[in-house]
């Protein structure tokens, strides 16, 4: 009977272990993609948002699409989007808030979008091939393309700033991340740039030591 | 002494205090970050309700443009190109523009159309419009932004490709005459070979190439540009031509000259 103890001890530790790491389960749940979800202070999807809002609210209430409309007979203008260059230090995927503005302005119906060099290939493959394979009558004419009057460029930046303070052996750290988000629509002959938007994010993140 | 060892220790635990930002956040996790919908919204109407005036306003135009016009004029409507004699009605016509799209000057009987925004210019098939002038409600003259600068079009000849080709001929030299005054031969050469195919067979071209090279210690082809000049000229139709051809016998002299000098060089 004495030596049955230890084992039924190393039973109990067992089912405990076991039962610890069965706690540690996977929580997985949709939320809004517009909800604010701050984990790291890296960029995420809220800083493409606010950077895309941003643009998409000054590019459309700008005076270069009435200046354009009044000099073209009300015609909207059209646009080729760019080069967006990513120069911080982060991997950040530039094409989701600059799809979001490409969709703003195809759904509002003010600017007209043709497709970037991208995509152009392939369409004029597709139309290529028309010529030797489709019925007459139902082939996609050459020489129709839209030219561009504007290209839209941008540029991303980024600046850090941190410091790490230690006391009585905890650590306490600081950082400040700052984005920059810049974008202009070049006009195609003269290089003149007819309209520049910009967006700023200035991130403050505190790491507090035993979560204090 | 204690009292001061404490304070100088209080004084210095002070400055070592952490730089804490104090600023209160904007946005914070679980908020909303929305979205733009109502901006593209509010612009698609705005471009809807523009797109609409605009149409019913360039229908009206087209409409009043081609109820009476000469065959010539509405044959220049349509294809979308200023004309001559054209009234300021066929003029926004032409340009696919409403009033907006320009400044209009008046002074006596005479009109002046510009861009309204340098920035947007309106254009017709041949380029961007710089200026339309009429006098009596006619075109008499208008200019187009190029490259080179302002080319007018005052007479129906100014209008055609070869027209169109001789100003271009004549500001290109400019500029290579230009060019090659500063020293630049290279520069210079280039825009006489663009002005030599724009008009072909002119012998003072040749002889602006041929000096060039010339110039530039290219004494080959300079001797083959001579030869060309000399070529193509008929001296008796020059001579025939009297003052007028003057500088060409000039030019024919200073051409042979050279020939004999890089004739012997090549030697």
């Amino acid at each position: 009977m004495m030596k049955s103890r230890p084992l039924t001890s190393t039973a109990a530790i067992l089912v405990v272990a076991l039962l610890m790491a069965s706690c540690s389960n996977k929580q997985v749940s949709r939320i809004e993609p517009d909800t604010v979800t701050d984990l790291s202070g890296q960029w995420n999807d809220t800083d493409s948002r606010l950077v895309a809002n941003a643009l998409i609210e000054q590019s459309l209430t700008d005076p270069w699409l009435g200046r354009y409309s009044n000099a073209n007979g009300g015609n909207p203008p059209t646009v080729i989007v760019g080069q967006f260059r990513n120069r911080s230090t982060e991997h950040i995927p530039v094409s989701t808030f600059v799809n979001d503005l490409e969709n703003a302005y195809i759904n509002s119906g003010a600017v007209t979008v043709v497709a970037g060099d991208a995509q152009r290939e392939q369409i004029r493959d597709e139309r290529d091939d028309q010529q030797d394979n489709a019925r007459a009558d139902t082939r996609a004419g050459l020489g129709q393309e839209l030219g561009a009057n504007y290209v839209l460029q941008g540029e991303l930046n980024s600046m850090q700033d941190e410091e790490e303070t230690t006391r009585f052996g905890a650590t306490r750290k600081e950082q400040i991340v700052f984005y920059q988000v810049d974008a202009r629509l070049v006009d195609l002959e003269s290089n003149a740039v007819v309209w520049a938007g910009q967006h700023k994010i200035k991130k403050y993140i505190e790491r507090k030591p035993f979560g204090l | 002494m204690n009292r001061y060892l404490l304070l100088g220790m209080l004084f210095l635990l002070a400055a070592c205090v952490p730089k804490k930002v104090e600023e209160q956040p904007i946005m914070e996790n679980n908020q909303r970050a929305g979205d733009a919908s109502a901006t593209v919204a509010a612009a698609s109407a705005q471009a809807e309700q523009d797109r609409a005036n605009a149409s019913a306003e360039r229908g009206a135009i087209q409409a009043e443009a081609l109820a009476d016009c000469a065959p010539a004029v509405c044959d220049a409507v349509v294809r979308g190109e200023i004309a001559l004699g054209m009234n300021e009605v066929q003029v926004l016509a032409a340009t696919r523009t409403t009033g907006d799209a320009w400044t209009i000057r008046h002074s006596g009987p005479s009109l002046v159309m510009v861009p309204e925004d340098e920035r947007v210019v309106p254009s017709d098939v041949v380029g961007n419009v710089a200026m339309v002038q009429l006098a009596d409600n006619r075109v008499s003259r208008y200019g187009y932004s190029e490259a080179q600068g302002i080319r007018l079009v005052d007479e129906p000849y100014d209008a055609t490709t070869e027209g169109r080709a001789e100003a271009l001929a004549e500001s290109l030299t400019r500029e290579g005459d230009e060019l090659a005054a500063r020293g630049d031969l290279d520069a210079a050469l280039d825009r006489y070979d663009r002005v030599s195919v724009l008009t072909p067979g002119d012998p003072m071209v040749d002889y602006k190439i041929a000096a060039v090279l010339d110039k530039a210690l290219r004494p080959y082809e300079a001797m083959i540009q001579y030869q060309l000049f000399l070529h193509r000229l008929n001296l008796e139709t020059i001579e025939a031509e009297g003052a007028a051809a003057a500088q060409l016998a000039e030019a024919i002299a200073l051409a042979q000259q050279r020939l004999v000098i890089l004739e012997r060089q090549a030697r």
